[in-house]
This record gives structure tokens, sequence and C-alpha cells, in this order.
């Protein structure tokens, strides 16, 4: 009697679907994805139902970090113009070389005493050194000064003041920052959030879902 | 894996002209998907799917006439304390000493119920995170205002005798 041979299936899968899936979903994503914009520190806001996309342009972006810290990022296009005007309002004694170092840097987060040293350091380095943060005490409040000038400088133009706070920030650091604002007569803020899902069976739901009824 | 195979030796083995055999046109894929999954780990990790949204704040100026101050009718506030550890203290109308306990979870309860029972011009929801709330507590119940559907809130700081109160129940609740 001769022994039933098993036949060897071959070990070859065929890759091509598995590579079209592959590059499909890399297409998708680079397409979809935006880099991550560098960023002073790591802020984790909380969430909210708002589904407003946070604006780009023209926007006065105030961090604070889970300590407390408070930080300043500038988009390139009021960048310039807040320069101009905080060394006039200022006073300070800066060359151009000092403008073009302060238009490389991505984010403040030192009081005005350190500010010349810090953006001489290059960019690299920056995120390696401890910042303290600007200054927001009420007899020392930094930040009122570079909204001042962001004002100033910015006439004409629509800034978008932004804040932007960390998920265990203190309402304590929140309170100062919109302190500065206010007493620069500036009463109309984005807070910036993560997008969540409304809820359902609230009346912004049953909103929502009436709106989207109506747009059919 | 690759499927090129080439004909060893060559010459003829047996009678007649031996057929020349057809190459695989078969490649191995398998270091493309290895590529193609190593960029997308990369893309994934380098870049920011959802963009952030922002929600409005508007805050009221400050000003020092009360008579210039939004007059609230007793019966139609509801005042939200936000304390330490996640915690909030409510009180309806004007006196603090009345306050009560709850979470986050059940504010969406006291506000539509404060909300049902009052007529739409009167309510105003009075929000005073305390120094110990942390910004996430105070964004979460200006969400609850969006959602709620709430057309009258302020943002004000406790009063010190708010804040006294607010301090001693915590004491006496033992919160850290």
């Amino acid at each position: 009697m001769g022994r039933a041979k098993i036949k060897r299936g071959s070990t070859n899968v065929d890759m091509t679907a598995m590579c079209d899936v592959a590059f499909l979903l890399l297409s998708f994503f680079i397409l979809t994805g935006q880099f991550k914009p560098s960023e002073a520190v790591e802020v984790n806001p909380p969430s909210s139902v708002s589904n407003k996309h946070a604006p780009q342009k023209d926007a006065f972006l105030v961090s604070i970090d889970k300590d407390d810290r408070v930080f300043l990022n500038l988009t390139d296009d009021i960048k310039g113009d807040i320069w101009d005007e905080l060394v006039k309002e200022k006073n300070l004694n800066v060359s151009a070389q000092d403008r073009k170092d302060f238009m490389g840097t991505d984010f403040i987060g030192v009081p005005f005493s350190q500010l010349l040293q810090f953006i001489k350091i290059p960019s690299e380095q920056k995120k390696n050194i401890k910042m303290p943060g600007i200054p927001i005490d009420s007899t020392n409040n930094e930040l009122e000064a570079w909204i001042s000038a962001a004002s100033t400088a910015g006439q004409g133009k629509k800034l978008n003041f932004l804040i932007k706070g960390d998920n265990s920030s203190k309402y304590f650091a929140f309170g100062r920052v919109i302190d500065a604002f206010k007493k620069n007569d500036i009463f109309k803020y984005n807070l910036v959030t993560n997008a969540e899902d409304v809820p359902p069976g609230t009346v912004l739901y049953e909103e929502n879902l009436k709106a989207q009824h109506g747009g059919k | 894996m690759a499927e090129m195979e080439v004909k060893s030796g060559g010459g003829h083995k047996g009678p007649g002209v031996k057929k020349g055999k057809k190459l695989s046109t078969r490649v191995d894929l398998t270091p493309m998907v290895d590529l193609g999954f190593l960029l997308i780990t990369f893309f994934i990790f380098t870049t920011t799917l959802a963009e952030p949204t922002a929600m409005n704040l508007a805050m009221p100026k400050d000003t020092k006439d009360p008579n210039l101050e939004n007059k609230v009718k007793e019966s139609g506030s509801l005042t939200l304390m936000l304390g330490k550890g996640n915690v909030v203290y409510y009180y309806y109308g004007n006196d603090p000493t009345k306050m009560q306990t709850t979470g986050y979870k059940d504010l969406r309860k006291i506000i539509l119920d404060k909300k049902k029972s009052t007529p739409v011009d009167d309510l105003f929801i009075i929000i005073k995170p305390d120094k110990d709330a942390t910004y996430k507590n105070a964004v979460d119940v200006l969400d609850e205002m969006t959602i709620n559907d709430i057309g009258r809130y302020a943002m004000v700081d406790p009063t010190p005798d708010e804040y006294k109160l607010i301090q001693q129940t915590e004491k006496a609740g033992g919160v850290q």
C-alpha cells in the first residue's frame, strides 16, 4: 500500500493586495494630515462640543501649561509688527539682527529681562532650556505689555486672541491671563479645545439634528 | 520567494527541441508592503489629524459702578461654584449658605431642572471658579451652557465670603 502523499501547499502569499492597502492608507494620511507645529511645551487642551476650527491666521496664542507657566506663540504675519511696536513702547535698544532672531523664535516664555538673550539661542536648543514663562503676577504682568503691543500693531487687522490651557492647569492662571486681556479692553477670546461629540438627547443635539435635516 | 527561475545547465536532454521555459512574472512585494507600513507609521506619528477647535468666550467688562451691573432676578439665578477636586457647589438665589454639593456628572440635570422651572428671561447662571478649580472644569461648565442652550450666563470670581464657605466645606469634607 502506498502511503497517500500530502501535497505541500505553497507558502507564498500574494502581497499585491496588501501592498495596495498599505499605499492607499499612506496616501490618505499624507493628504489629511498636517504636520504638528512646534510648540513651546506640551499642552493638552480640554475637549468641548464646539465645532468651529481654531483660526490659524493673525493668531495671538497664549498657552498655559500644567505648571501654570504662560507662553506666547505669534504667527509670522503679525510677529514683525508686534516686535516693532514692543521696541517702541519699551524703548529697547535693538539691532536688525535682534529682529531677525525674534522672527525665528516660535514661542516666547521668558520675562523681558531675558528676552534678548533668549532669542539669540539657536532654535534647536531652545527646547532644552527651562523657561520660567511670561510673568503674570498682579504686580508684574508682562503679558499685558505684549497684548498692548499686539493690539496697537494689529490695528486694522482682526487679531484672533487664542487661549490654550492644559487640562490640569489651575483656573487661577487663566484668570490672570483674562485680567491682562481685560486691562487692554479685549473681551472676546477663542479657547482652543479638542472636538468632542455632543451628548445625545440634549438641546444642542436636537438643534444640530434639525439643522442637518433642514439642510438636506 | 522571488520567482526568477534561471535555467541551469542548458544542453538538450531529450529528443526534440526543448521549449523555452516561461519565466514567472511575479515579483515579491513583501519589502514594498514593509516600506508602505513604515511610512504610514511615520505619518501617523508626525501629523495631527484633528484640527483643534475653538470655543468663543466673551467676558463682561469690569465695572465699578453698581448701577451699571446686570440685575439678576433672585428667583432665576443659579450659582455654580467650582471647587477643588472636581466638585461643584451650587445654590439658588442669593443665599450662599444654602449651597449644595455635586459633581460634574449631575450638573446637567441640575441646570436642566432649573431651566424648566424658570421663565427663559429670568434664567441666569453665574459661574464662579475658585482658585483651586482647574481650567478644564471651567471649560466643561462653559460647554454645558452651550449644550443646554443657556442664553445668559457669566463667569466671575467668587466673593471672599463664598470662598471662605467653600474652604470650610472642603475642610469638613476632607477634600485635598
